[in-house]
């Protein structure tokens, strides 16, 4: 039997405390789980659910209530930050997820630095915010998780992503700069966040993989902005979740360095051999999402009751899962864990 | 003393390794007005340096930015040089369709395998991202490509590569033009299920392929 709530057992596996049994989430942002099943069953849909409050926040409860995943997630895409910072959108679709039609800015040169206050004033910020202030206050027992997409990927998301990479090295001044423009307002988005009940806060960051940066830039750029942003959360007396995409060989060693309270990696990363070599880090993961939406329930019960073996302190989908995901895979997946 | 077009088409080589438009500018400009072959210091120059790029990326001494901006300085000489091709000594170049699927649009994979093939002289038409399975096919009968290169980086979305296979089975197309696909969810497993021709497992590897294919 349960002992703990959700919330508790999750900020406890945050901070490393004796828990009854491993939580098991899905945290939102790029990892959602609004599946398509789950949409078309109870009519709260996207592409208008990234607007409205009032469908934003039944959407996350459904998505709760169906998946049986621990918390609440949101927003459902990577988008809010770079609107609110001049990019335009694309919505996309019942099961496709938005996107940036086009950057905003052609260089780190370009960028206009808009004044602190603009994340506030973004509609879609609010949708989020009030969201999880409605969550929260109506469902304490269960973590409200407020997602973010982490400075390097929303600096590509408003600035054209090659040139971008490129400019990390040619522009380094400039690169910077823009990187701690946009480090700062998503400072103020989630200190909104946290004002608003947000109980744990996501990053993830998908452009700052060690794949594409290497290990001297994953360090120079990644883990400085990444770390920035992470202090400031820690600031606000909530702890924060930071997912790196990509195979992390390389990176290891920068990984340690990050202040994140868990680090979520993706599928193919040995996160036992990770917790082995640095056995302070509080792992979280990584589910193959392949496997979640390829698979069918027996395969995925056996190979979710391998991560709870492998000890990993956050069980999670190991990136973000495909909408059309058939939701009796992610129970199998979720009550594999919550039976332990 | 002048240069000789071998130690021309060397330096351009290093150049580009060194990701210096700048001096592989001033160096295409020298082949002009030595009278060399053109053509020569793309293959022998500027395309070797890229492999050489190609492979310092699969040692993990390069990385995403580093290859781009060889690219760059590629591209710098490439557009000096191409003005002095005449026509009938290029032959034509083979061209290919490069895309992100449907549903996806990460594009750094599919741009690197562009700026690849680029380097390596073949003639890429890129479809973009969020590409349907019709546009690629349409894309490659009308534009008589052998070869579509797919990319994708979401799980969501791999389904829909294997509908372009399909359609260029309805076609009648197949073996007439090929898939290659790639990308972070993609495996040589999933390449084989779904009946593409070829797996890719990075930019460099594309060229390998494509040059294979192609003969």
């Amino acid at each position: 039997m349960d002992v703990l709530t959700p919330k508790e057992r999750l900020l406890r596996s945050l901070k490393k405390e004796k828990v009854d049994r491993h939580p098991v989430i899905c945290p939102g942002g790029m990892m959602n789980a609004a599946l398509v099943e789950i949409m078309q069953h109870t009519g709260h849909t996207l592409p208008e659910a990234h607007h409205v409050d009032s469908l934003m926040r039944e959407l996350a409860y459904d998505v709760y209530d169906n998946t049986g995943f621990e918390n609440f997630g949101i927003p459902f895409c990577m988008t809010v930050e770079a609107e609110a910072l001049g990019s335009p959108i694309d919505f996309g679709s019942l099961s496709c997820e938005p996107k940036i039609k086009v950057e905003a800015y052609k260089s780190v040169k370009d960028v206009e630095f808009k004044p602190r206050g603009v994340m506030e004033k973004s509609s879609r910020v609010a949708a989020v915010v009030q969201s999880l202030h409605y969550l929260s206050e109506k469902y304490p027992d269960v973590p409200a998780i407020g997602s973010l997409t982490g400075p390097l990927s929303t600096s590509a998301s408003i600035v054209d992503p090659m040139t971008f990479l490129k400019q990390l090295r040619r522009e380094k001044e400039a690169a910077h700069k823009v990187l701690d423009y946009v480090t700062g307002h998503l400072i103020d988005y989630a200190q909104l966040m946290v004002d608003n009940g947000a109980t744990v806060i996501s990053i993830a960051d998908p452009t700052a993989t060690g794949e594409i940066l290497g290990p001297k830039m994953f360090k120079e750029y990644a883990v400085y902005y990444i770390n920035k942003l992470v202090d400031a959360i820690h600031a606000m007396g909530v702890p924060v979740i930071v997912h790196i995409c990509g195979e992390m060989a390389m990176v290891k060693p920068q990984i340690a360095e990050l202040h994140g309270d868990a680090i979520s990696v993706d599928a193919f990363v040995n996160l036992k051999q990770m917790k082995e070599e640095y056995n302070t880090l509080t792992t979280m993961g990584n589910l193959s999402t392949y496997l979640l939406e390829f698979s069918d329930p027996d395969t995925i019960y056996k190979q979710s009751k391998v991560l709870l073996r492998n000890n990993i302190d956050i069980i999670s989908p190991a990136c973000g899962l495909s909408t059309s995901t058939a939701l009796k895979n992610i129970q199998a997946f979720t009550t594999a864990i919550k039976e332990e | 003393m002048a240069k000789t077009a071998e130690e021309l088409n060397k330096e351009l080589a290093d150049a580009v390794v060194d990701m210096d438009e700048e001096l592989v500018g001033d160096l295409a400009n020298e082949v002009i007005e030595n009278g060399y072959d053109p053509l020569n210091a793309i293959d022998q120059g500027l395309a070797k340096g890229m492999d050489e790029a190609g492979k310092l990326f699969e040692e993990e001494e390069y990385f995403v930015p580093e290859l781009l901006m060889c690219s760059d300085a590629v591209n710098t000489g490439i557009d000096i040089l191409k003005p002095h091709i005449h026509l009938d000594d290029a032959g034509e170049r083979h061209k290919i369709v490069v895309g992100v699927i449907e549903g996806d649009t990460h594009d750094i994979g599919k741009n690197l395998v562009k700026v690849m093939l680029s380097a390596a002289n073949f003639e890429v038409i890129d479809a973009g991202r969020d590409v349907p399975p019709e546009v690629f096919v349409d894309t490659a009968v009308k534009e008589g490509a052998q070869i579509i290169m797919i990319a994708a980086l979401m799980t969501t979305t791999m389904d829909r590569i294997a509908d372009t296979i399909n359609l260029i089975k309805e076609r009648g197309l197949e073996g007439k033009i090929k898939v290659v696909i790639g990308g972070a969810p993609i495996s040589p497993a999933f390449a084989k299920k779904i009946g593409a021709d070829a797996y890719s497992i990075n930019a460099n590897a594309a060229v390998r392929i494509a040059r294979e294919m192609l003969g």
